[in-house]
This record gives C-alpha cells, sequence and structure tokens, in this order.
C-alpha cells in the first residue's frame, strides 16, 4: 500500500470524529452543566490534529533514563560505565547502547522531564494506560480504548485497537467495555486468532452455514427487537468483512520482504514493529507493542545494554520506515515507560539501579511533533526535573493532543462518575511544530 | 445457622424468625413453604399489574422455561437426554420437580461460584505476588457447595483473621487478596454487603452522596491493622537470601515458601479500632496524622474510642453489617438474588441500596426482605422460591425495561449469555453432562519452583501450622534449616517428585486451560487466549467486572474457532451421540435442534434444514450443527 491510499481514510477519519463527538457531546454520556463550553471548544481542536494514528513502544519495567535518553556524561559516579554518545540532532545525546538510534534522533522529541507518584510496577503502568491511579473500585478504560471512543475506526473493515505482546490488565476497554479493548496478539508471528476459516471446509460448506445461520438470526431478530441480538447480527457481516478484506493482510508480517527485515532486525520485538507499522498503514488506529525486562536492580549495565539491543535497531527501523513511506508525518511513534532508575548505583547488587518516579524520559516522533528536539530538563544527577514537569496526565493530553481528541472531555462511566482523556493534564504545546 | 432470636433486620420488618424444632425441614427445603412464598410473590406481582391497569403476562411454553431454567439455576443448558426427558414427560408438576432436580445439582454451586468469585473478585494469583490464593479460592467454592447462609458467609470473611491454609481461617483470604489497598478493600466490602457506595471518600467527600471522608476513616478503624502474622521474625533471614548472589540457589526458592506463601498468605491482628487520618487531609474536622477511633456511619452506631486497645474491630464490623444495619443486609442480598433470577434487580443498579419505601414496589421488597431473614439467609432456598413463581415463568420480553430504576416485571429481557453460560454449555455439547466430572480441588501441595515436593509427607497446611508457630528468629532459621534439608535430600535421591506422593496426589484435580470443565474450575481469570476471556469474563479485578458487550472477536471465534473444532468437526463430540438410533433424516434434524437449541424446529426450519441435508448429504448435519450453534437463538436468554 502506497501512501496515497492511507491518504483515503483521511475524510472519512475526519467526519466520523466529528460525528462521534457530535454525539458524545449531544447523548447522556455528558456531564450536562460541562456540555457547552466542551461542545464549543472542541471541534476547534479536532481540527488541529497532526496525527491519525499512534505507534506505543511501552518499555515495561522502568526503562533507565541516565543510560539511554538522559546520560549525563559529566557525571561519572552516575553514568558508571554508561557513555554518551553525539546523535544526529545537536544537543541530543544518548546512551552508547543505542548507535542505530542516535542515527534517527533528528526526527524524534525527547522529553527528559516525566515525572510520576508511583513507584510500583502495576501502578506506575496502569497509570501510565490510563492516566488515573488503580482502584478497585473502577477499571478505566486505556489510552487506546479512549483513542477509539473519541476518535472512532479509520478503517471499518479491521480491528481499530491492536496489542501486541500486551497483558489483559493494560489493553482493556474498562468501562467502556469489551468492544473498545484490543485486538490482542500473542505472537506478532501467527498474526489475529481465528481470523481465517478452519481447514478441512470447503468455502461452499462455510457459505452455506453462514446462510443457515443468518436466516435463524433474521427469524429470531423478527421476533426480538434487541439491540444486542442486532448487534450480534452486524458483526457476523463485520467478521466476514474482515476475513474477506485485503486488509487482513495487514496481520501477516511474512509478507515483509527481506530489505525491510533487515531494516528492523530479528527479535520479537522488531517483529511487533513492523507488524504495528502495518497495521497502522491499513487504517488501524492504535497500536501497542510491548518490550520487557527494564527492571534492572540487579546488573544494571549488562540489563540496559542487552534490553537496548532489542530496542535499538527495531526502533530506529520503525522510525526510517515510517518516513520512507511518508507514514511518519500521520504517524505519532511513542516510547513510554513507568518510571526510570535512581542515580545511585547499588554495588552490592552488581551495579544495580532501583525504582525513580521523580524524573524519567519519554520519546515522541513523528505525527506533528518536532524532531531533534528535547523538552523538560532533570538536575544534573537526572534525579529531580529541573524545568517543565510534565506529569503522566501531560504526557497523555499530549497524545490526544496530536490526534486531535479533546483530552478534556468529561465522559461518564457507567457507574456515574466522570473520567477524562488525561484526567487534569495539559498538553505540552511546545513539542508541535 | 439457626436464628432463634429475630436480629435487629427481623424486628424492624416487624417480624419474628421462625424457630424450628430439630426434625421439621428448613423452610428452604420445605415444599409448602417454598409453594407458599411463591404465590406470595405471585401475589404482589399481580397487583402491581392490577394498579398499573395492565394484563398480566402469559406463562412461557415448556421448551423456553427449560433452558431459562437450566441457564438460570445451574449455568449451562440441558443434554439432550434432560431435555427429551423433560419435555416428553406428561406431568402437571415436572416444572417444580426440575426446580428441585437442578438446585441439588452440583451445577447449581458451580453457577454459583462465578457468581461470587465476580463478586469478590477472587483470582488465582496477582501481578508481583510470589504465592496463590490457591486456600482461599477453595474456601469459597466449598462456602458455595455447602450452602453457607450468607450472613454467615459475610461475618466470615469480614471477621477474619489467622493462617491462610487453616480451612478453618482460610477466609483471611478476603483481605490478603488486597494487601497494601485496605482503603479500597473496604469500600469493595461495603458496596458488596450493603449497596453503599464510598469509594470516593477515600480521598475526598462525596460530593454526589453524603459520604465524608472522615466517615470512611472512621469505618477503616474497624478494619486497621492488616499485617502478615510472626512475619518479623523471617526478615532478616529473608533479607540475606535476597542478596543477589543467593537468589537463583535453592535456598531462596525454599525460603520464598515460607515469606511468601504462608506468612504471605496469614493476617495479623483483629482490627485495631483507631487508625490515623492521612497526611494530606483536607477537611477541618481533624488534622492529617491524628488518631481517630472506630464508628459505623449509619444504621445501630458501634463505636469503638481510640484510646482502646481492646482491638476486635473486623469482628464488630462484621456484626454491625450482618445485623444492625436494619432492612440494608437483607435487602441487598435479596435484591442480588432477584437479579439473578429475573435478570434484573428489584431495584437497580443492585449494589446501591435503596429503602424498601422508596421504590415503586415497597410490599414486595418488604416481604423479599423478610422472606430472605425468615429462610436465615439461605440463598438457595431464596432463588428456588423466585425459580417456582410465575413471575419468573412469564414469556420472554424483547423490549428493554419502562422503569429506568427496576424491574417492570414484563418478564425476563432477552439477554446475551455469560461468559461462563456460554463456555459451560459449549463443554456440555462437546463432552457431555460437565456436573459428572469432579470439582477442582484444593491443591495443598508444597511447591519450590514450580515443583511439587515432600509430597505424601507434608503439605501447605501442616506447614503453614508450624512456621506460624514459630516464636524467635533462631526458631525460624532452625526450621528453615530443617526445611531445606528436607527439600534437598529429596532433590538429591531422585528426579521425580517423590515416589511416596502418588497415592496423595490421586486426590487432587486440577484442570488446565483448555479442558472441557465448568468455568468455575479453570483457573481466575482464564487467560487471555481463552474463550471466556473473549466473551467477557470479568478478570476479577474490581466487582462484578464482566462484560456481556459483543465485539467481534467472538464472532470470529464462532465461526473459526473453538466451535468448528471442538464441535462442529469433531466427530467424537457428545452432541452427534444424539443421532444414534435416529432412524429418518426428520428425526435426526429433530434430535440436533433439540440437544443445541433445547426445542424441537418449527415445520418451517424444519424444511430449511431437509434442504440443507438434500443439498449437502451428510455434511449437511455439520453445516446444521454450525449454524445452530452461531445462531442468536443459542447465544442469548430468553
Amino acid at each position: 500500500m502506497n501512501p496515497s491510499d492511507f491518504n483515503r481514510f483521511d475524510e472519512p477519519t475526519r467526519r466520523r470524529f466529528i460525528s462521534n463527538a457530535a454525539r458524545l457531546y449531544l447523548g447522556v454520556n455528558l456531564l450536562p452543566m460541562f456540555g457547552s463550553s466542551v461542545a464549543s471548544a472542541a471541534p476547534e481542536k479536532a481540527a488541529k490534529g497532526t496525527a491519525k494514528s499512534v505507534i506505543y513502544l511501552y518499555m515495561s519495567g522502568g526503562m533507565s533514563h541516565l543510560d539511554t535518553f538522559d546520560p549525563k556524561p559529566k557525571k561519572k559516579e552516575v553514568m558508571g560505565p554508561t557513555e554518551a554518545i553525539s546523535t544526529s540532532a545537536t544537543d541530543v545525546m544518548v546512551g552508547k547502547y543505542l548507535p542505530k538510534t542516535s542515527e534517527v534522533m533528528d526526527k524524534v522529541c525527547v522529553i527528559n522531564s516525566l515525572t510520576s507518584q508511583q513507584g510500583a510496577h502495576e501502578q506506575g503502568t496502569y497509570v501510565m494506560h490510563t492516566s488515573y491511579d488503580m482502584r478497585g473500585t473502577v477499571k478505566h478504560p486505556t489510552l487506546g480504548a479512549w483513542v477509539l471512543k473519541l476518535g472512532g475506526r479509520l478503517n471499518p473493515e479491521i480491528p481499530g485497537y491492536v496489542a501486541i505482546d500486551s497483558s489483559q490488565e493494560n489493553s482493556g476497554g474498562g468501562f467502556f467495555g469489551a468492544k473498545y479493548a484490543a485486538a490482542p496478539i500473542g505472537s506478532p508471528n501467527d498474526g489475529l486468532q481465528d481470523s481465517t476459516k478452519p481447514s478441512g471446509i470447503s468455502q461452499e460448506d462455510f457459505d452455506r452455514r453462514l446462510s443457515l445461520a443468518d436466516r435463524l438470526n433474521k427469524q429470531f431478530h423478527g421476533r426480538y427487537q434487541n439491540a444486542d441480538v442486532k448487534a450480534y447480527e452486524e458483526l457476523y457481516q463485520e467478521a466476514i468483512r474482515l476475513m474477506n478484506s485485503k486488509d487482513l493482510k495487514a496481520f501477516n508480517i511474512n509478507d515483509e520482504g527481506a530489505s525491510t527485515r533487515a531494516m528492523y532486525g530479528s527479535g520479537r520485538f522488531a517483529q511487533g514493529c513492523m507488524l504495528a507499522r502495518r497495521l497502522v498503514e491499513h487504517g488501524v488506529r492504535f497500536v501497542e507493542v510491548q518490550l520487557g525486562g527494564w527492571d534492572t536492580h540487579y546488573d544494571n549495565f549488562a540489563g540496559v545494554e542487552g534490553r537496548c539491543k532489542e530496542f535499538d535497531q527495531a526502533y530506529a527501523g520503525l522510525i526510517s520506515d515510517l518516513e520512507k513511506r511518508g507514514l511518519l508525518k500521520d504517524t505519532l511513534v511513542v516510547v513510554a515507560t513507568e518510571f526510570g532508575r535512581t542515580p545511585t548505583i547499588k554495588t552490592e547488587h552488581k551495579d544495580g539501579r532501583d525504582h525513580h518516579p521523580a524524573a524519567f524520559s519519554c520519546l515522541l516522533a513523528g505525527g506533528g511533533v518536532k524532531g531533534g528536539f528535547k523538552y523538560g530538563e532533570t538536575d544534573a544527577k537526572g534525579e529531580r526535573v529541573k524545568e517543565n514537569p510534565v506529569t503522566v496526565q501531560d504526557f497523555n493530553a499530549t497524545i490526544a493532543h496530536a490526534l486531535g481528541l479533546p483530552h478534556d472531555l468529561i465522559v461518564m462511566s457507567p457507574s456515574g462518575r466522570p473520567f477524562k482523556f488525561a484526567d487534569q493534564g495539559k498538553p505540552v504545546a511546545e513539542v508541535f511544530v | 445457622m439457626k436464628r432463634c432470636i429475630g436480629g435487629i433486620a427481623a424486628s424492624l420488618i416487624a417480624t419474628a424468625a421462625i424457630c424450628h424444632a430439630a426434625d421439621a425441614p428448613a423452610p428452604g427445603d420445605d415444599p409448602v413453604f417454598i409453594a407458599k412464598a411463591a404465590r406470595a410473590i405471585d401475589g404482589h406481582v399481580a397487583s402491581w399489574y392490577r394498579k398499573q391497569k395492565l394484563p398480566v403476562p402469559a406463562v412461557t411454553d415448556d421448551a423456553t422455561f427449560l433452558r431459562r431454567t437450566f441457564l438460570v439455576a445451574i449455568g449451562r443448558i440441558p443434554t439432550a437426554e434432560e431435555a427429551r426427558f423433560f419435555l416428553e414427560i406428561d406431568d402437571a408438576t415436572k416444572r417444580v420437580q426440575l426446580i428441585d432436580y437442578l438446585m441439588q445439582s452440583p451445577g447449581y454451586s458451580s453457577n454459583m461460584t462465578n457468581w461470587v468469585f465476580d463478586l469478590l473478585r477472587v483470582t488465582d494469583g496477582k501481578p508481583g505476588f510470589n504465592g496463590s490464593f490457591e486456600a482461599y479460592r477453595d474456601w469459597v467454592r466449598t462456602a458455595m457447595e455447602q450452602n453457607m447462609p450468607w450472613d454467615d458467609f459475610t461475618n466470615s470473611l469480614l471477621s477474619s483473621r489467622g493462617d491462610g491454609w487453616d480451612p478453618k481461617t482460610a477466609a483471611v483470604g478476603y483481605y490478603t487478596r488486597d494487601r497494601g489497598m485496605p482503603l479500597d478493600n473496604l469500600a469493595n466490602s461495603m458496596r458488596v454487603f450493603l449497596g453503599s457506595r464510598m469509594e470516593c471518600a477515600q480521598c475526598h467527600d462525596d460530593p454526589f452522596g453524603d459520604t465524608e471522608r472522615h466517615d470512611f476513616y472512621e469505618l477503616a478503624a474497624f478494619t486497621e491493622g492488616q499485617g502478615a502474622l510472626n512475619q518479623g521474625y523471617m526478615s532478616k533471614l529473608w533479607d540475606e537470601l535476597g542478596e543477589e548472589d543467593r537468589r537463583r540457589s535453592l535456598d531462596y526458592d525454599v525460603a520464598q515458601v515460607m515469606w511468601d506463601r504462608v506468612y504471605g498468605l496469614s493476617l495479623a491482628g483483629t482490627g485495631a479500632g483507631h487508625i490515623k487520618l492521612p497526611d494530606d487531609y483536607q477537611y477541618r474536622d481533624g488534622e492529617p496524622g491524628q488518631l481517630i477511633g472506630a464508628k459505623t456511619p449509619f444504621g445501630k452506631s458501634v463505636r469503638i474510642s481510640e484510646k482502646s486497645d481492646k482491638g476486635h474491630g473486623r469482628e464488630e464490623l462484621a456484626e454491625w453489617v450482618t445485623t444492625k444495619t436494619g432492612e440494608q443486609f437483607a435487602s441487598v442480598a435479596a435484591n442480588r438474588m432477584w437479579k439473578r433470577v429475573m435478570g434484573r434487580g428489584v431495584y437497580e443498579p443492585v449494589d446501591e441500596f435503596k429503602p424498601a419505601k422508596e421504590l415503586h414496589h415497597p410490599e414486595l421488597m418488604n416481604m423479599l426482605n423478610k422472606l430472605m431473614v425468615d429462610l436465615d439467609y439461605d440463598l438457595r432456598g431464596f432463588q428456588k422460591i423466585l425459580l417456582n413463581t410465575k413471575t419468573f415463568q412469564f414469556v420472554p420480553n424483547p423490549e428493554p425495561s419502562k422503569v429506568l430504576t427496576g424491574d417492570d416485571f414484563h418478564g425476563r429481557q432477552l439477554t446475551r449469555l455469560s461468559a461462563e453460560q456460554l463456555w459451560d454449555s459449549l463443554i456440555t455439547l462437546a463432552s457431555g453432562d460437565p456436573d459428572k466430572t469432579p470439582r477442582r480441588s484444593l491443591d495443598d501441595r508444597i511447591y519450590v519452583s514450580n515443583k511439587p515436593v515432600l509430597v505424601g509427607k507434608k503439605n501447605m497446611p501442616q506447614l503453614s501450622k508450624e512456621v506460624l508457630a514459630l516464636k524467635s528468629e533462631e526458631e525460624v532459621r532452625a526450621y528453615f534449616t530443617t526445611f531445606l534439608a528436607d527439600v534437598r535430600k529429596e532433590r538429591g535421591g531422585s528426579d521425580n517428585d517423590g515416589g511416596g506422593g502418588m497415592m496423595m496426589e490421586n486426590k487432587i484435580h486440577r484442570y488446565g486451560n483448555d479442558s472441557p470443565v465448568r468455568a468455575s474450575e479453570l483457573p481466575s481469570p482464564a487467560p487471555r487466549q481463552h474463550l471466556l476471556y473473549l466473551f467477557g469474563q470479568s478478570d476479577r479485578l474490581v466487582v462484578d467486572g464482566a462484560s456481556r458487550e459483543p465485539n467481534v472477536g467472538q464472532v470470529l471465534s464462532l465461526m473459526n474457532g473453538y466451535v468448528q473444532k471442538q464441535l462442529v468437526n469433531n466427530s467424537g463430540a457428545s452432541l452427534y451421540k444424539s443421532l444414534d438410533g435416529a432412524g429418518t433424516d426428520e428425526e435426526k434434524v429433530r434430535r440436533l435442534y433439540i440437544t443445541i437449541l433445547s426445542r424441537p424446529p418449527s415445520p418451517e426450519e424444519m424444511g430449511w434444514m431437509l434442504d440443507e441435508i438434500k443439498a449437502s448429504g451428510e455434511d449437511g448435519y455439520r453445516n446444521i450443527v454450525s449454524a445452530l450453534v452461531m445462531s442468536s437463538e443459542f447465544l442469548f436468554l430468553q
């Protein structure tokens, strides 16, 4: 598929977005007292969206900011064996384990001033994915679910939200329901579960079954004018559309040529990134790919080096590939993690680093974000945010803003409580071109 | 539990609980009592119709009744034999008999287990916790099996303390499951048992309700202090073993059994009765860090002074919840049961209590509250009465409710099967009656590095009892040394897990993810690639988190996944046995209909199906099976 195919999703998207927005504003989901002010503000924001899709790369376990995107070359006692290398962006340095990434930093915006209250993995991961703290009493929708709820799908034939190697807890629809949950992919090589006809059944039998079921369903639906019954009837059509869709091939990375594979490298994460690109190319709106193992309490430097080996080429390959295909301008590529790691090196743990939520780094690239740009700053040791702090909620609001979605629109949960895409967060306007 | 003196709930709704002689059946087992109560409920519903000047709906036909009652009472469709037997016999009392049969079947407790696992968020494990809630899960499962009265059940959970592996105290899992988040646990307790929503007040005064943050902390004081028993004796040893170079050693794995799976599952204290206000306390009625005493927010007031050291706050709280909150405790339980049977609560949402006098049907609700108390909180008896009503047996109602806040009794509304009902029905088609398979039993083996050890010599309850009885650091070290030596000796001896244990192992029934067993016996929650997940099983992180929302993955799975592989294309599937001995095509089609949809086909449908067989030959039967299972009629409860 070439870039002009991609653009065909452009107009319907905008129209769909506006009609979705209208439905939300006019519908019962809105907190009535805020309705009018939000409604007047939002369409303007919608028009300003700079990205259509998001590829959200999640570094699970807490990626060391110091050894990757916030090195402090002057502080040997903080850096240990990690050296900083220069990059294709002036003023931006990265850890030495990221040679390929250093070559694409002119397309990347580094945010060095992330700060979070959550120092435990589960809570930290949860707030990154939902903008809210964990509660035993409500399950918040994840970012992908919010994007679908507020923005709708780009391609009606295939799922709008896909999670690769992700966990159940962090790719759900929350109180929006399963409809907004990610289509899960356990193995990038295998694609989407049950999306092809079972072997050993002829197309004729398959069609006969469906038309027989359809006849029964029509009869049943004639008896019961029920919305959910209707929904299943429609879902059969959607599923068949998906099975017959030429876009189903988006899920099949085995179609990629050798030169593309070479760009990404061969690891599981690399394949996930390659799949993410294919999906976005075919109009999937939000794709998450996880890379775990960043919890480097013990032997941090060997650990980070190992993770960077998985990450470096895959990420650089993804950015270059998107760029080459003209997709980068419409695709926001996010690198996120739950927290950074301590400047203090624990020698008793073979030079380990512990959790450090007070200051850490995340990346944005493409989708209207400035390349070769650094936002926010930590102190000399990388311990505290010195300038322009960005909360987790601000970060998520920035993602919503890039998509032209109203981050401050109030949506009521079924239990009648008000929630927003990014809670109290405000978008960081400076990162946009 | 027999309550001879009516509790406060009973006296408030002006009844004396009835004392039964030892040999008389409990009301929940007494057919006369049940029939009378069912008639009384129908009387209230009929009078509501008269008041609204509406006709009373008709009672549904046998086939709809059959399928509905199976799914509601035991959570699966009938087997072919069960369906044929019921549909073919001609007996005026067959509906009553069917209800009796189902409520005595093991399927009843399996079905209730799914419900209570969702309500209490019972899971096998949790991320970041190196142990399992096996003993607690089994405690809850057993309570459902024994039909433990709901007030006793509630009391056991809320007042629990002690050893997580002792069957008498394994209810501590209710608290240890939420270790580290006691306030969320408490907010859930109030919601689940009393229908009071207080979660907002954890952090601030509730802007929509009238609960203040101060009230919430006063309530939390009852449960304060939820540490592990005696774990301090092991801290030093654990720290030493936690040094990284020893982490991969057998020493560490063995110590983990003691640290996480014995100490980590135990619950110390009895509830302090006082608590400190949090550091960010923002209102004038208290200072951050101030110690405040326990006080209940409504009902008959119970207090513990902040100066008192008497403790036992959790017992006080449990007593208050079950006996000192007026009609509230009984009403929430009765309404939850009404929703299970009728599809919607008398008032909705079911976790927001409303006093009977504020409802559309105060007389009905008063009667249900009284009934719940008269039955001594026998949930099975209560549901049996509801199943025997005409109200349950009304013809299906395709329309959404006209009364937003509750049931308008226009018959059971059409709802998609829950994930568990669907799974349990599919395995019935694939493998026959699943209730003949023994339920998952308590796995009390000691696991070291995921392998059972010392099987037949020692189990977790014994280990737990011994470890929790240790009274000093020295004793813990000595015990650990012996325990480690025992494990090491066994490891050194041979690679298998101790031949002496085979006998014991035979008693343990555990089922893998793909086993054709009831959802209640599978891992909780089922893993992500499982059909249960796809159809919206709760991940049991929040109360009642299940979803019945349609999505495209479900339909793909029906078309191409489990249904096709295990039912349609599996000649060994139990459903095909129903064809044995059927002489004609008509008879075969009829049997497939009864097996899958629990009813005979209409003449029109028979025509379609015979056409299909004419066109496709033997393959036609597979196509029919496939179409029937994919049909909305299969997916929906009428």
